[in-house]
């Protein structure tokens, strides 16, 4: 027989899970500081590889001053100032993902919390039903037992 | 006012049962949209132009989602500019790739606005993004438009010198670039563009967020109007000018489709709000609920008393049981 309250709960269950699931079960395979500092590493490659190119288009930029003037310690200095930049640039960067990160992970941990309630219930409502049908069962037994 | 709320329950109730079916329609629209403008103004790779092609891209573009859209159209436009300088197109290549890897590293959601502002741009209706942005979405919002804004100016940098991109032969390359380059950092309108979506998208954010009476409706007025005065200060400052009668017009549009988007998304009744306070052990509660406004969706169905077609069957029937 259909249980309306089961479905309704499943209902819940399966449209949460396809509204939050891709963002919130990938997440929750990793501990905090793990899934953070994965994404902190992919944005450390990605960060340099985009500094590089400026740095393309910077040199091809100012390519005819720079053989114009070759000058090692003007070089030297130019170097200097681009680690700085590199630096600090990617010091920026890190933060920022690291804080677009936590506020992810958080959120899916929230998430996480209202997905196992949900489940819980569920699996209350099984129980519930479970000794139901058990306890029927025994009273049959009894009844027939009885009647012998 | 009735009329339209039902026409916006009709349409909702619509949307709901195809709701699959519209998303992948609406992607279809936007990237056939994205694709013929860009074949219009730019078109210099010829393959790209056969309606066929077109269609089938955009057919492509109805199954994935908005992040490969922006991909594929990037492509697209890059392969346009190659078509035309190397050089530049390597340019906008980077451009693309540091907007892909530095603001899509970080996987927001957002990459139809990527796509959206420049062909809002391309239909001379620039100021209704930073409104739409600023009513939907959060701040963060304004790093897409902007950079939208931007590949918006590398088309058009690309559609006003096609002549001399092509014509390489006469300069160094060295120098091609630093003219290339300077002509893309020194395009003050541009920057005043950018500035004006920024501020557009702050203002109406901003805005939208007090818990005043008719918040949205301010929100859409005043960031119009902030939009305005900024091209205004950009007109004073850089001389950067924008024609009255496109400006105008372009904002009205833009007020226009604002409005609609609040009647379908905030449709609120300020005349019913209730004021009530409470408290709990650590806070008092000061809330202020403002209902939504809902009508329910007529149910029209006619029920026939005196139908003269059934009254005959039946009457036939009669008589025949009778025989």
């Amino acid at each position: 027989m259909l249980n309306e309250d089961k479905i309704k709960l499943m209902t819940g269950i399966a449209m949460f899970e396809k509204r939050e699931g891709k963002r919130i079960f990938p997440v929750n395979r990793y501990f905090r500081s793990d899934y953070i500092s994965r994404y902190m590493f992919r944005s450390f490659f990605s960060y340099t590889i985009c500094y590089l190119l400026c740095a393309l288009i910077w040199v091809l930029y100012h390519m005819e001053q720079l053989l114009n003037t070759l000058d090692i310690g003007e070089l030297i200095e130019a170097g200097k100032y681009a680690a700085f930049l590199y630096g600090a640039g990617l010091f920026l960067y890190l933060i920022i993902t690291w804080l677009v990160y936590r506020r992810r992970y958080e959120y899916s941990k929230r998430g996480m919390k209202v997905y196992m309630a949900k489940l819980k219930r569920l699996e209350k409502r099984y129980e519930f039903q479970n000794r139901a049908r058990e306890l029927s069962k025994e009273g049959g037994r009894h009844d027939r037992t009885s009647r012998n | 006012m009735i009329v339209l709320l039902e026409i916006k329950e009709r349409l909702k109730s619509f949307y709901g049962r195809f709701a699959a079916l519209m998303d992948a329609l609406m992607k279809f629209a936007v990237s056939l949209a994205a694709l013929i403008l860009m074949n219009g103004n730019l078109g210099y790779l010829v393959k790209l132009k056969n309606p066929l092609i077109m269609l089938g891209l955009a057919a492509v573009c109805a199954f994935v989602p908005y992040g490969a859209i922006s991909f594929l159209l990037g492509a697209v436009l890059l392969g346009h500019i190659y078509t035309v300088s190397i050089e530049f197109a390597l340019l906008a290549g980077v451009f693309l790739v540091l907007i892909a890897l530095l603001y899509y590293g970080l996987q927001p959601r957002d990459g139809y606005w990527l796509i959206l502002t420049p062909i809002a741009f391309a239909l001379r209706v620039p100021f209704v993004i930073p409104l739409l942005a600023g009513l939907s979405g959060s701040l963060v919002g304004v790093i897409p438009v902007c950079c939208g804004v931007a590949v918006y100016y590398i088309m058009l940098y690309v559609k006003q010198n096609a002549g001399v991109l092509t014509n390489d032969a006469a300069v160094d390359i060295t120098e091609k670039y630093v003219q290339l380059i300077r002509g893309l950092v020194s395009n003050q309108t541009m920057m005043v563009m950018i500035a004006v979506c920024a501020l557009g998208i702050l203002v109406v954010y901003l805005i939208r967020l007090l818990s005043v009476d008719y918040a949205w409706i301010l929100a859409i007025v005043f960031g119009s109007v902030s939009q305005m005065a900024m091209v205004f200060a950009g007109d004073y400052l850089f001389g950067v000018q924008m024609p009255l009668q496109e400006l105008l017009v372009g904002t009205l549009i833009s007020l226009l489709i604002a409005g609609i988007y609040h009647f379908f998304v905030f449709a609120v009744d300020y005349s019913r709000t209730e004021y009530t306070q409470f408290e709990d052990d650590d806070y008092v509660y000061y809330v202020k609920a403002v209902p939504k406004v809902v009508v329910s969706r007529p149910d029209v169905r006619v029920q026939r008393i005196n139908n003269p077609q059934k009254a005959r069957r039946s009457g036939r029937r009669e008589s025949e049981a009778r025989l």
